[in-house]
């Protein structure tokens, strides 16, 4: 059961924003638990002889942030569905901000839908998608 | 003037939720129109959400071109079938020829924009005759890539629009289109985007400026 309500959530209501840590040793322990061992992940160097600019947070490791972000708000609930789209590498070392607001309400199933966008320190967005959850 | 819905593959915005968005958030914009991916959609009816929320809501397309992506004002069924909406390497000069023989205008977007923009395209092989106008403010367009679209605007003299290029809710109204006149159809959008009284302005923000 969640924390949170259905009733109390309201559309357009804004999740707090949540600083995720994208540091190297996080990564490093991220790729290490989940077997994605891939070097662009977890050396700047390598990722740059594949031309990217950095090493970059695999995709994965970016939607748990942003499901995270959701169970901060509201702990306990379900996550039925995430869907991202990745438009720009989000860097390894870099300082994004996860932001979440409430876009659906279902009263039918209950269930809400929430937009979700990860955007670096210049404000641009990186990842964004939407997660359909179940308080 | 350039948003995308649950109708295009990369999009799961439902168009009452853009309307909820704006209403809710008090997004200053009088209407917003829809510009699938690769798709024009005949069916759907968007009257009673224009009722509801006192918006005006028109649709469009994006097709894919050889100079990169480029929104097509004025659909009708005769533009349809004069090429093929789906394909990804369309010509950009066939594309801008057959929308004004049928009536339409097309407009090339995100211009600064790495291969899907229109800039690199005419570094390498130089303009592209017909083009009237381009989109010099993208809401999804980052760093130094709205400046170079509307530095591309001004080296041929072509008129600006900007679009927020919005797949999810929030991000309607991001970027938009003042006009001098009322807009009520999308005969009324072509003809204004011919005359040229219209600026392209920031409502929320293109990225970074949020």
């Amino acid at each position: 059961m969640s924390a949170r309500r259905y009733e109390d959530v309201e559309f357009g209501e804004d999740l707090p924003e949540v600083l995720p840590d994208v540091g190297m040793v996080n990564v490093k322990r991220f790729c290490h638990a989940t077997g994605m061992l891939a070097a662009r992940f977890m050396d700047h160097e390598a990722a740059k002889q594949e031309q990217l600019p950095g090493a970059i947070v695999p995709g994965i490791m970016s939607q748990g942030l942003l499901v995270a972000a959701i169970h901060t708000w509201a702990p306990g609930c379900v996550v039925h569905f995430v869907d991202t789209v990745f438009r720009a590498p989000l860097l390894v070392d870099s300082h994004p901000i996860c932001r979440a607001v409430v876009t659906d309400k279902d009263d039918d199933t209950r269930r809400i839908e929430i937009d979700l966008t990860i955007v670096n320190e210049a404000g641009e967005t990186r990842v964004m998608g939407t997660a359909k959850v179940e308080l | 003037m350039h948003n995308h819905s649950v109708m295009s593959d990369d999009s799961r915005a439902k168009v009452e939720n853009y309307c909820q968005w704006v209403h809710k958030r008090g997004v200053p914009i009088d209407g917003f129109v829809l510009s699938e991916h690769r798709k024009f959609d005949f069916e759907s009816d968007y009257r009673s959400l224009e009722d509801e929320y006192g918006l005006r809501i028109l649709k469009a397309a994006e097709v894919e071109t050889d100079y990169g992506h480029v929104l097509v004002y004025g659909v009708n069924e005769d533009m349809y079938a004069a090429f093929d909406f789906s394909a990804i390497r369309l010509s950009l000069a066939e594309v801008v020829n057959e929308v004004a023989r049928c009536g339409g205008i097309a407009v090339p977007c995100h211009p600064g924009r790495t291969r899907v923009g229109m800039l690199a395209h005419v570094r390498d092989r130089g303009p592209v005759e017909g083009v009237e106008v381009i989109e010099t403010l993208n809401g999804g367009s980052r760093g130094t890539e709205n400046d170079e679209a509307g530095g591309l605007a001004q080296e041929y003299g072509y008129r600006g629009i900007g679009g927020s290029d919005a797949h999810i809710v929030s991000h309607i109204g991001r970027c938009a289109t003042r006009f001098a006149d009322p807009i009520e159809t999308v005969e009324d959008l072509v003809e204004a985007l011919r005359g040229g009284d219209y600026q392209a302005i920031h409502t929320t923000g293109t990225e970074g400026e949020r």
